[in-house]
């Protein structure tokens, strides 16, 4: 895979180079960029697979690049330092993003995965969601990429009902009846869509009130969904998802 | 008039051999007052002779307590038409001689030595003891002239108090109140309304002769006096009694005083005279009034009642003051305490907001040497990394200049390792790096501003110079890049300067006495921040 490292900071430059030509052979590294023009010259220029692409430049962001690139027909591993908005948004697009200092299981995990997702050609519909995304204020996020085994299902956050665990997948049940299968854990959705509203009512679900029947006290409470099913509450929630529901 | 007598004196003297009759000496003459001479028994002493009173001018009083008999003469001086003179004699107050002429027959011419003759006769001699001889004598030129002497043969007797009144006002006017039951000592209270003390005396023939005096007996001094009587009011036997008036106002206190009554006679001063204190003051009334003047009295009390009251009140007032002040002095200081209290939280919290992005960064450039193998500068970043971390969790108020400065080398050496640029750190020679304190982390966010916003962009010539400087007692701090400057207006503009300014708010509400300025300069040659912290030195 040729790879482009974009980074303002030229230690990071290195660094990743470092552990690029240590850890991962099969990237050759084309090229580097320490601002926006010059990365989108780069990407133009030489047409990267893969492009590491640090988030915070100086005074600009990497999505930047992004937007001033017409076509975007390479993968894109995000870098950040500390950028929780920048973040959040690329977790929404199911895109994937390294942390500085970097652990290199990870660095490893995320040129695996873009390799496989080279291979299936699926990649760039992903950043024009994160564009979109990124365009509108946070509060207003409503839908979110679900990334399936072969394929990106972006989702309306109304038409969730809820979500299961199944150990470090995430099992969603959507209005429609269907059901969906990711390969990342609860918490991390949980993370993502408790702002949103979603009730994290036990350890195994996380549920959108909208579908929420009722309250049954049986079994120490449970939830009744529109649909039927019954989802337990543990005790440690119980009075936080209380309060939500009541406010509702 | 007194000259005169004196001169008749010495002239009788003469004359007394001539008229010797049994028992009177002729030989000595007194005055009796008027153009009268008297001679008395020759034993006699004690002749009080020629007593005058005020308001009395031609009555003489004589004395005569130890007398028999008297001889009483008149002399004319030669100019004088004796046949015009008319005289009365009266025995007890009974006429006994009425309107009589003088026998001119009987005159005889007296040579008394100078060139004046003078002619005398006798009216006659009189028994006195026990009696009372008055003579009347005038001219009926002048028939209201009428010289009378009283020739007093009686002890004086001593003047007795019938009573005390007070008078005092009513709605109608004015009204007595009587103290008849007179002790040695009467008590007496004044009240508000009461106007003046009457003091009634008995009635007798020579009330002119009493004369009455009040003695304040914790001064002994006399306060006032009186000699003469008014007549009215009591009526005794068809006959006004006569009294004295005596305003209130002359008892200026409570206490006691003493009313002394007593004969105008000149007990010493005259011939042959010689009686003893014991002996006057046998002639003479006293009573003792004790004053209370209930108006004062009442003051007294009253005031004193009303001071204490007054000054309870006061004291009340001062003690409630006092608290209420100390309770709202209490109060102020535990709210400016509480806000102290929480500008030094706040402060707390912005200080220890390191830039994560820088922290991460500073970690990935250390990854970085430790991936270069530069193993020994791993190690320095590392150890350079822990303390500017320690510095921010330790999270202490105030570091010495020196530590701060160790903390912005570590700081800028750890940007150093991100952006190429150059920086130095000066400061006043004078300064005493080790034991002046600032608040921590007061320059490291202008620093960073200074490497975010002026230099990451400039590589290797971007230069970041750092004073700290003494002047006078102000400490001035600047942070001066040569980058590509900023708006100073625009304050959104990154995350350092708003949160600087108000850190600058915050330190300036806790440190009340140093005020915190900061003024920045930024043009597209660079950036100077200065930070002067005012009489902290």
């Amino acid at each position: 895979m040729r790879a482009i490292l974009i980074d303002d900071e030229i230690s990071n430059l290195e660094n990743l180079r470092t552990l690029l030509e240590k850890h991962c052979p099969q990237v050759t590294i084309i090229a580097v960029a320490q601002n926006v023009s010059d990365a989108v010259d780069a990407i133009e220029k030489y047409l990267p697979d893969l492009v590491f692409l640090d988030i915070q430049m100086g005074e600009q962001t990497g999505f930047e690049v992004l937007k001033q690139l017409p076509k975007r027909n390479f993968e894109v591993v995000f870098v950040t330092a500390y950028d929780q908005y920048g973040i959040q948004a690329v977790k929404f697009a199911a895109l994937d993003y390294l942390l500085k200092p970097i652990d290199i299981e990870e660095l490893v995990d995320a040129v695996h995965k873009a390799k496989h997702k080279l291979a299936a050609q699926m990649q760039t519909s992903q950043l024009d969601f994160l564009l979109q995304q990124l365009k509108k204020p946070e509060a207003n996020v409503s839908k979110i990429a679900l990334q399936m085994q072969s394929e990106i299902r972006y989702v309306t956050l109304s038409e969730i009902i809820r979500c299961e665990a199944d150990n470090t997948y995430t099992h969603f049940f959507l209005e429609d009846n269907e059901k969906i299968l990711v390969s990342k854990s609860l918490k991390e959705y949980a993370d993502l869509l408790r702002p949103k509203g979603f009730l994290r009512t036990h350890q195994s679900h996380l549920v959108n009130p909208k579908y929420v029947k009722s309250w049954l006290k049986e079994d120490g409470g449970i939830l009744l969904l529109l649909s039927g099913e019954k989802i337990p509450i543990s005790k440690p929630n119980k009075h936080s998802v209380k309060q939500a529901l009541q406010q509702l | 008039m007194k000259e005169i007598i004196f001169i008749f004196l010495s002239f009788m003297m003469t004359l007394s051999t001539v008229n010797a009759q049994k028992g009177i000496n002729f030989s000595r003459n007194y005055a009796a007052g008027g153009k009268l001479l008297m001679s008395v028994d020759s034993s006699a002493k004690n002749v009080f002779y020629v007593n005058m009173f005020p308001n009395q001018p031609r009555t003489s009083f004589n004395y005569l307590p130890e007398v028999n008999k008297v001889s009483i003469n008149i002399n004319f001086r030669k100019d004088i038409n004796i046949q015009h003179y008319r005289y009365t004699i009266l025995e007890d107050n009974k006429p006994i001689v009425v309107n009589k002429s003088i026998n001119i027959a009987e005159l005889k011419e007296l040579n008394r030595g100078d060139e004046e003759l003078f002619r005398s006769t006798t009216l006659g001699t009189f028994p006195i003891k026990g009696k009372m001889i008055t003579t009347l004598i005038y001219s009926i030129e002048k028939p209201l002239d009428i010289d009378k002497s009283v020739f007093y043969g009686k002890p004086i007797p001593k003047a007795k108090i019938q009573g005390f009144s007070k008078r005092f006002a009513t709605d109608k006017g004015v009204d007595y109140s009587w103290i008849t039951d007179l002790k040695e000592r009467i008590n007496l209270t004044l009240t508000n309304k009461d106007e003046e003390l009457t003091i009634v005396k008995d009635r007798s023939d020579i009330d002119y002769l009493y004369h009455t005096s009040i003695k304040d007996k914790q001064t002994n001094k006399i306060i006032f006096e009186s000699t003469s009587w008014e007549y009215g009011g009591l009526v005794v036997e068809n006959e006004f009694l006569p009294y004295v008036e005596i305003d209130k106002n002359v008892f200026k206190k409570s206490g006691d005083y003493e009313i002394i009554i007593q004969p105008s006679i000149k007990w010493t001063g005259c011939l042959d005279c010689d009686i003893s204190p014991k002996e006057i003051e046998k002639y003479i009334t006293r009573h003792t009034l004790s004053i209370t003047l209930e108006e004062e009295n009442y003051t007294r009390k009253e005031l004193l009642i009303y001071t204490l009251i007054v000054a309870l009140f006061i004291g009340l007032v001062f003690l409630g003051i006092l608290y209420f002040s100390k309770k709202r002095n209490k109060r102020m200081l535990a709210e400016k305490e509480q806000q102290r209290n929480r500008a030094k939280l706040q402060l707390t919290s912005i200080r220890s907001q390191l830039n994560p992005h820088f922290l991460f960064n500073a970690l990935s450039g250390i990854q970085n040497l430790m991936n270069k193998n530069e193993i020994d500068n791993a190690n320095k970043y590392l150890a350079k990394f822990a303390r500017l971390t320690r510095n921010v969790l330790d999270d202490k108020e105030l570091i010495s200049l020196s530590q701060e400065k160790t903390l912005l080398d570590d700081y800028l050496q750890m940007e150093q390792l991100r952006f190429g640029f150059n920086y130095e750190i000066n400061y006043s020679e004078n300064l005493d790096l080790d034991n002046i304190e600032i608040p921590s982390m007061l320059l490291q966010p202008f620093v960073e501003n200074a490497v975010k916003h002026g230099l990451s962009k400039k590589g290797n010539d971007g230069k970041i110079t750092i004073t700290l400087i003494k002047q006078s007692n102000d400490l001035v701090l600047t942070v001066t890049d040569n980058g590509n400057g900023f708006d100073t207006e625009n304050k959104s503009n990154g995350l350092g300067l708003p949160l600087t300014e108000a850190r600058i708010a915050l330190l300036n509400s806790v440190y009340k006495e140093n005020r915190f300025t900061l003024a920045m300069q930024s043009s597209t040659n660079g950036t100077k921040i200065s930070l002067t912290l005012t009489d902290w030195l």
